[in-house]
């Protein structure tokens, strides 16, 4: 039997929006294509304003696409059979304000054919993994942003989806909020569920995702792994030692790109992994004590950075961010 | 069907939450107050008339007002402020959808006139005696009339803006009243464009006319049971037709 392993495939979707009163229609999407297999965290990285939550409302069958298609477990997008393996996290929630959580969640729960006799338990079980146990009795409308954020995650996760799309789940969340998502996102994924979400926030997708698709002004203009990231981030490493002297500096050289110090403290730029060795052997070896090795970081900020700076529309570029999408594209783009 | 009561009963508890009380208590207000005011000028039978009539009027008018009052906002609140989401992306039709939402609508407003009819017939009991038949059958009319008021409120509400949707309607509701008498006053006054014009627009609007046994009731008059069989079969055909037009335009709508 063939496993089933994509999950969701966006293909050439273009969407244009009407415009209001006397404004020019606005394309909006202009051919976003990609996938996301089973059992992985995909991100959607991109700028404010740039198609992501229009992106995902196509993906759930909210809005129709002016061309191109989505398909969900090989159905199409709005399709009840999809629809019921899926959850959704929409971007700034807002529920029904007259309900309480436990009155929202069982409601959310009937609409997505869940067992009566389960249900009562699994609105218990996600009030106390999101813990909101304490408001289960709390209407909706006193809830604060987080609280609101934390109540959107219970209910995409009620009727245990196999596919999660999130919009932006770490908004307006404080710092353990933050941390529970991210706790529920990596348990999710190892139950072999795979979870698709947005966000403007680089370490968030630095940190869960498996890949990352950077979208602007409505065209994919790259898909990278964060095993490419890893490798990418891998060319440089930084060491910070302490009792260096510029004698000890001296004897290495070649293999340092940039030194700095800061109290006792030295931080030594290695220009490649390969020379890490060496260096630490020389620092070792002449006495000085090696603190910490550090990997090159924010090298997802980096790739963004240069992805979306710059005009896609371009002709050249266009072309090079096609070609991009393959690793080593990096490379390709340095140019 | 399941998902269908589940609509209904979420939306009968938003509507019973948010505003409904306010219609009873006013209501009640209104009844008490025109018997106190009323009552000193003629006493006994002609008591009682007043309260029948006011009664009855007062049930027949709340009861359109608050379903476009409820129902304009209703489906409108829950698109614009996207809570709806959490209802399309579920496996759930947007038919079920609709069915969903009408069906709590008038569960809520059958509730309020539910009470409002039983206010009325304890002050009738109060003020001539026992209450007839026709006072409870013409309190079933009004049910109705308020049912077909709220499947045209709940259509407007798929495309336009509650105010929009509230202008329309109160228009729907003066114009089915009059439709009959407009008919016939175009067909003896005006020419033969007018007079076409007037028959489809005849056939379009609801006959809210149907839906009222007030003066019998008023009154005690015989009525004929045929007729509040036929008005209960017009009123299941003409919401039934105008929800499935509701349902065309919702259909094909974008949420954003
Ligand atoms: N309903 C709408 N009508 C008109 N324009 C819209 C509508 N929704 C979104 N847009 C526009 O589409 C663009 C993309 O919006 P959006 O998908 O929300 O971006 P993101 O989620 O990436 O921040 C924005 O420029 C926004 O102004
Ligand atoms: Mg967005």
């Amino acid at each position: 039997m063939p496993v089933e392993r994509e999950t969701l495939r966006v293909d050439a979707v273009r969407k244009t929006f009407r415009g209001e009163l006397g404004m020019a229609p606005k394309e909006v999407l202009h051919g976003v294509s990609f996938e996301a297999h089973r059992g992985e965290i995909l991100g959607f990285l991109g700028p404010n304003g740039t198609g992501k939550t229009t992106t995902i409302k196509i993906i759930l069958g909210l809005m129709r696409p002016d061309s191109g298609c989505v398909t969900i477990f090989g159905k199409n997008a709005g399709d009840r059979m999809a629809l019921s393996r899926l959850g959704y996290l929409p971007e700034n929630p807002y529920f029904f304000p007259h309900l309480t959580l436990r009155e929202f969640l069982h409601y959310c729960g009937s609409l997505s054919g869940i067992d009566s006799d389960l249900l009562g338990n699994r609105c218990d079980e996600m009030m106390t993994l999101t813990g909101l146990s304490e408001s289960a009795d709390r209407r909706l409308k006193g809830f604060s942003k987080g609280m609101t954020q934390r109540a959107g995650l219970a209910q995409a996760i009620l009727h245990d989806p196999d596919l999660l799309i999130l919009d932006e789940p770490f908004s307006g969340l404080d710092p353990l909020g933050r941390k529970m998502v991210r706790d529920i996102m990596l348990d999710l994924k190892k139950k072999g569920k795979t979870i698709f979400f947005s966000s403007h926030i680089l370490p968030d997708m630095e940190a869960l995702c498996d890949r990352t698709v950077i979208i602007r002004d409505g065209m994919v203009v790259r898909s990278v792994s964060m095993d490419e990231v890893f490798r990418m981030a891998g060319s440089g490493t930084e060491v910070i030692a302490r009792g260096c002297s510029e004698d000890i500096i001296e004897g290495i050289t070649d293999y340092i790109d940039r030194v700095a110090s800061r109290g006792r403290e030295t931080f030594l730029h290695v220009k490649k992994q390969e020379f890490l060795r060496t260096v630490i052997k020389h620092l070792y070896n002449n006495g000085a004590d090696v603190l910490k090795v550090v990997p090159d970081q924010l090298s997802l900020e980096e790739i963004f950075i240069r992805e979306i700076s710059g005009d896609p529309r371009e002709p050249g570029m266009k072309a090079d961010h096609m070609s991009a999408v393959l690793p080593g594209g990096k490379e390709a783009h340095d140019e | 069907m399941n998902k269908i009561s589940s609509i209904a009963v979420n939306t009968f508890r938003e509507s019973v939450r948010e505003k409904l009380l306010y219609i009873v208590i006013l209501y009640g207000g209104i009844l008490l107050l025109s018997t106190f005011i009323l009552s000193p000028l003629s006493v006994g039978a002609a008591g009682g008339k007043i309260i029948t009539d006011v009664g009855l009027a007062g049930i027949s008018l709340l009861g359109v007002l608050t379903a476009i009052m409820v129902g304009s906002t209703l489906v409108h609140k829950e698109i614009e402020k996207k809570a709806v989401f959490m209802v399309m992306t579920r496996p759930v039709s947007r038919h079920e959808y609709l069915i969903g939402k009408f069906s709590g609508m008038v569960m809520a407003l059958g509730l309020l006139m539910l009470i409002m009819t039983a206010v009325m017939a304890v002050m009738i009991f109060i003020g001539r005696g026992v209450p007839g038949a026709p006072v409870f059958l013409a309190s079933y009319l009004s049910l109705l009339e308020m049912m077909v008021m709220s499947s045209i409120v709940i259509f407007f509400s798929t495309f336009t803006t509650p105010i929009l949707t509230s202008f329309f309607s109160i228009c729907i509701f003066v114009a089915g009243n009059l439709s009959g008498d407009l008919r016939a006053f175009a067909q003896k006054f005006g020419g033969a464009f007018v007079g076409y014009f007037m028959e489809v627009f005849y056939y379009l609007l609801p006959n809210l006319k149907v839906f009222n046994l007030r003066n019998e009731a008023v009154h005690d008059l015989r009525f004929s049971g045929s007729d509040i069989v036929l008005a209960t079969i017009y009123a299941a055909i003409y919401c039934g037709a105008i929800l499935y037009f509701a349902f065309l335009v919702f259909r094909r709508r974008d949420f954003s």
